[in-house]
């Protein structure tokens, strides 16, 4: 067994006890732990592993909680019944909406995709067909129904948003021994010698927006589900702001990196709650020290990250 | 007819102080290849400054063109220190840091920025007073023109020609020009690159204070966080003009506020950021590198 793997189920096994010790206020910032720490892999995935400078992700979070709240108070589907949906529309249209502007290098495909972030945050707030609710969003969404059982206490939240972490975790090890890992992994060292090796750039690239649109939508209905109830400003720029920042300051492409960034971003400030005014300019000042001290994050992909299976002697 | 020519005006007011931030945005992309996310901020807290400036040296309202050059001037120069310090302290130490690392540090710059506002000025929106310039309106066949749209449109073609003529005629302005090519070998003609960056970040914060002081004339209403949208619209303008090209972002500024004003007066205000983007998003399609940006050719 691995390093990564270690780590993985340990982290699994600490988070599966947390329940017992905590209070009903520290389970809620939990919950929304997991779900964010979901979302910030899948921000990995596009931003780590793909290398595409992306800050839109709160779009593809939002899409998946909108629709999973959209199909079940407009259309009356169960929440069970909303997860496929919920995964698959912000796939497609983060396929549609990032296929033209995928060639675009850098700041350039950074800006671009904040525009998409704004965009789908008017769309929110001016109601478009009447079925987002416009600024105050929608309200009285239900519960997860399975054989005749209610999964609406915040610990089944916990548990679920647990095994949707789980669920993640899995497919970002099984990623990093795929083909599309070792051409993300390629690309992200040099994009040029990859291409000339043949590996189709654009594709990988649309390949990872993909993956982590659907990712950030599994998470969304989640998070949609703990809070019954979703409005815009939960997916705001600041927000895709914040999932950059997680796998930035925590270390890209680093798996304990990324859980890092996500208690640091998230749960710290949650811990500081009672210095609500100055908090955000101390937040502010640690994210310039963070960089300046460890700008590959605070827990950096070990040198080169060669996956051992290229490593020399070990088969 | 008149709405058209009415929507040009507020535009090109609008635009040319998109373009005043956008030069600031530009510059220091052209020179440092960074996004300076905290200088949106900048422009918000010269509005601050400039205000209070303007309370305490000119409390009993005796406005004169004295008095409105006096704050122009403090507030440039104390907005050009802060982004003096801001380079030194944030971005110099990660120069050599993997390029989203200073992104990084950017955004927890502006986060600083925004929050210290808030701290010494409170959370809610601070008014301009209405008498820094004479309210006098001018009516040109129907098209109303403020004095205070007059000096915006004046003062920053003044000040976009003057840096125009700075960057392409003094040697000052090739030694920057150098620096956004190629720092190793401006080093090695001896150029000192870190008082290139410090000036490219003097005259950039100088006029994002201006612009920062004329939004808060123009609009009266000034809030600790109307930086990001402002720094966001202004980041855009330079990208369409083409980033890193300082009559680019001139063009942009100018282009983004005619387009905004046009659809706001005759679509929906309610959407015009999404037209804003898909404007972006249009032209980087068919220019990559915006309208006037150079083809370079990537550096393997």
């Amino acid at each position: 067994m691995n390093r990564t793997n270690m780590i993985s189920l340990g982290f699994l096994l600490i988070m599966g006890i947390f329940p017992f010790v905590a209070d009903s206020a520290w389970l809620a910032v939990g919950t929304t732990f997991l779900v964010f720490s979901v979302v910030a892999f899948s921000q990995d995935i596009i931003l780590g592993r793909a290398g595409a400078f992306h800050m839109g992700h709160a779009a593809f979070f939002g899409l998946g909680a909108y629709t999973t709240a959209i199909l079940n108070t407009h259309f009356g589907w169960p929440i069970l019944a909303t997860w496929a949906p919920a995964v698959i529309i912000p796939m497609v249209i983060a396929l549609l909406t990032t296929a033209p502007i995928i060639h675009l290098r850098g700041d350039y495909l950074l800006v671009t995709t904040i525009g998409i972030n704004i965009i789908f945050l008017q769309i929110l707030e001016n109601d478009l067909f009447g079925l987002t609710g416009g600024p105050n969003g929608i309200f009285g969404i239900d519960v997860v129904r399975l054989f005749g059982h209610e999964f609406f206490e915040q610990i089944d939240m916990y548990y679920m948003a647990l095994i949707l972490l789980g669920i993640t975790l899995f497919i970002m090890k099984t990623l990093d021994g795929s083909k599309f890992g070792r051409a993300m992994f390629y690309i992200n060292k040099d994009d040029v010698a990859a291409q000339s090796m043949g590996i189709d750039i654009r594709y990988y690239k649309l390949y990872a927006f993909a993956i982590g649109a659907g990712i950030a939508g599994a998470a969304g209905s989640m998070f949609s589900v703990q809070y019954s109830a979703v409005s815009p400003e939960a997916f705001n720029v600041l927000q895709s702001i914040m999932f950059f920042t997680i796998v930035l300051v925590g270390g890209s492409a680093s798996l304990p990196g990324v859980l890092l960034g996500t208690f640091v971003m998230f749960v710290l400030p949650e811990i500081f709650r009672e210095f609500e005014t100055a908090r955000y300019l101390v937040f502010g000042l640690a994210m310039i020290l963070t960089m300046i001290l460890r700008p590959r994050g605070i827990w950096p992909v070990k040198f080169g990250n060669i996956p051992s299976y290229l490593k020399k002697g070990k088969k | 007819m008149d709405i058209f020519l009415q929507q040009i005006v507020n535009g090109l007011t609008v635009g040319s102080l998109y373009a005043l931030v956008a030069l600031g945005y530009t510059m220091v992309y052209g020179v440092m290849k960074l996004i300076n996310f905290a200088h949106g901020d900048l422009v918000a807290l010269s509005a601050f400054a400039g205000l209070t400036i303007y309370t305490s040296m000119f409390a009993d309202g005796g406005t004169s063109m004295v008095a409105v050059i006096t704050v122009f001037m403090f507030t440039a120069a104390i907005i050009a220190v802060v982004g003096v310090l801001l380079e030194r302290l944030a971005y110099r130490p990660l120069r050599t840091a993997p390029r989203l690392s200073a992104v990084v540090s950017a955004l927890g710059a502006g986060l600083v920025i925004q929050n210290a506002i808030m701290l010494i000025w409170g959370p809610n929106m601070k008014i301009f007073p209405s008498d820094l310039f004479p309210s006098t309106v001018y009516d040109i066949n129907g098209v109303v023109v403020t004095f205070t749209q007059l000096m915006i449109l004046l003062f920053s073609s003044v000040l976009m020609i003057a840096l125009y003529l700075f960057i392409n005629k003094t040697k000052m302005g090739t030694a920057i020009r150098a620096v956004a090519i190629d720092q190793d070998a401006a080093k090695l003609m001896g150029i000192n690159v870190n008082r290139i960056i410090m000036i490219i970040f003097i005259i950039g914060s100088a006029l994002g204070a201006v612009a920062g002081l004329f939004i808060g004339i123009y609009y009266r209403g000034i809030t600790f966080d109307m930086g990001w949208m402002y720094g966001l619209s202004a980041f855009v303008a330079a990208i369409i003009g083409g980033i890193g090209n300082i009559p680019g972002a001139m063009f942009g500024g100018l282009m983004l506020g005619l387009f905004n004003a046009l659809i706001s007066g005759y679509i929906s205000s309610a959407w015009a950021e999404t037209f804003t983007f898909m404007l972006l998003i249009v032209v980087l399609i068919f220019r990559p590198t915006g309208i006037l940006g150079e083809k370079v050719a990537e550096k393997v």
